[in-house]
């Protein structure tokens, strides 16, 4: 299955780039983590220790800025995705048997009760807590003839280990802490230790103190010790 | 709490469930019947190719618009592909029910 998968979602993004869209998305979520291969040097096998379900999502920076037109559902409707809606709310969903789209927005303010329209894609959104963090610091990968936006996988990892601790189901929080620590050691791997600390002095104190016991909490000290740099956390901006 | 295998293939469980009902209603909305052509004393006339219950019927539709013969076409070719999504999915629930049968409850 895993082959099909891999071979629907670059065509997902092919068909995404063809109609302009790409500039405007982030693939993130553990989908993500299969396009970070050409970015780590060393321990490139890192997708492999990622679980991986098979929701795909696509971040909106600016839903309201976007000014083009493409209705997602019918561009992908012949590779077998229809529309589904779950929660009383109504929120969209793309379903195939092998993948299942979803774009999500940053919430931002008091936040949104239901879901975001986007009419220009003829779909809706999530609007989800802690996002701004994946779009302040992006990565460009190549993939077959075009580019795809990923957050950089010190955002993605940190991200991780903050909405774990938001996580209701346990064994969703301790998936989110397996991926975030894969990509950390990764990382540490690649000589990218001192990104990890920019990041993580840059971000508010209150997220500082999540990433500080989500790590705590996976027993992984020395990574703490990396990541921090042996500094208490303080400094970036308030939330 | 279960472990983070089960947890990852409870919530495909529930994908795949919820999947299966969007195919089925999917294909419950396309149009009914193969539209075919036949010729007759030289005019080419469409019926609706339908089963009801037992029987195979032909409902006459006279000179259809090259609209409608698109959408009967578009149809067939997603009907196929749905059902094979759905058998698919069909057999992607009984594996997943399977593999989250064990000693431990769920």
């Amino acid at each position: 299955m895993e082959k099909n998968q891999y071979k629907l979602c670059v065509e997902i993004l092919r068909r995404f780039h063809q109609s302009g869209l790409m500039p405007h998305i982030i693939l993130i979520g553990s989908w993500s983590v299969i396009f970070y291969e050409g970015y780590f040097k060393k321990n490139s096998a890192v997708k492999n220790f990622v679980l991986r379900t098979r929701d795909i999502d696509f971040l909106i920076e600016n839903p309201k800025n976007m000014k083009l037109n493409v209705d997602v559902p019918e561009l992908l409707k012949d590779l077998g995705f229809i529309v589904s809606f779950t929660g009383a709310k109504g929120y969209m969903k793309l379903t195939h048997e092998d993948l299942i789209l979803e774009f999500l927005v940053p919430e931002k303010g008091r936040g949104v009760d239901g879901p975001v329209g986007l009419p220009s894609l003829g779909m809706n959104a999530v609007a989800l807590r802690f996002l701004n963090f994946l779009t302040d610091n992006t990565i460009q990968v190549k993939v077959e003839d075009f580019v795809v936006t990923l957050p950089h996988p010190a955002n993605f990892a940190l991200h991780k280990l903050i909405v774990s601790q938001r996580r209701t189901k346990e064994e969703k929080a301790a998936k989110d802490k397996d991926a975030a620590i894969s990509i950390i050691k990764a990382l540490i791997d690649n000589n990218g230790t001192q990104i990890l600390r920019d990041v993580f002095h840059k971000v508010p104190v209150k997220w500082q103190k999540k990433i500080i016991e989500g790590l705590k909490f996976a027993g992984e000290p020395e990574l703490l010790e990396f990541i921090t740099g042996g500094r208490p956390a303080k400094p970036g901006p308030q939330s | 709490m279960r472990g983070v295998i089960k947890g990852v293939l409870a919530e495909e469980l529930e994908n795949s469930l919820s999947m299966q009902k969007s195919y089925e209603s999917a294909l419950q909305k396309l149009p009914q019947g193969c539209l075919v052509p036949k010729k007759i004393r030289g005019h080419v006339y469409y019926y609706i190719v339908q089963r009801q219950g037992q029987k195979i019927v032909h409902v006459y539709r006279g000179k259809s618009s090259p609209k409608e013969i698109k959408e009967f076409s578009e149809a067939k070719r997603l009907r196929a592909k749905y059902r094979h999504s759905l058998s698919r999915v069909k057999k992607q629930v009984r594996f997943l029910k399977g593999a989250l049968r064990g000693k431990e409850p769920i």
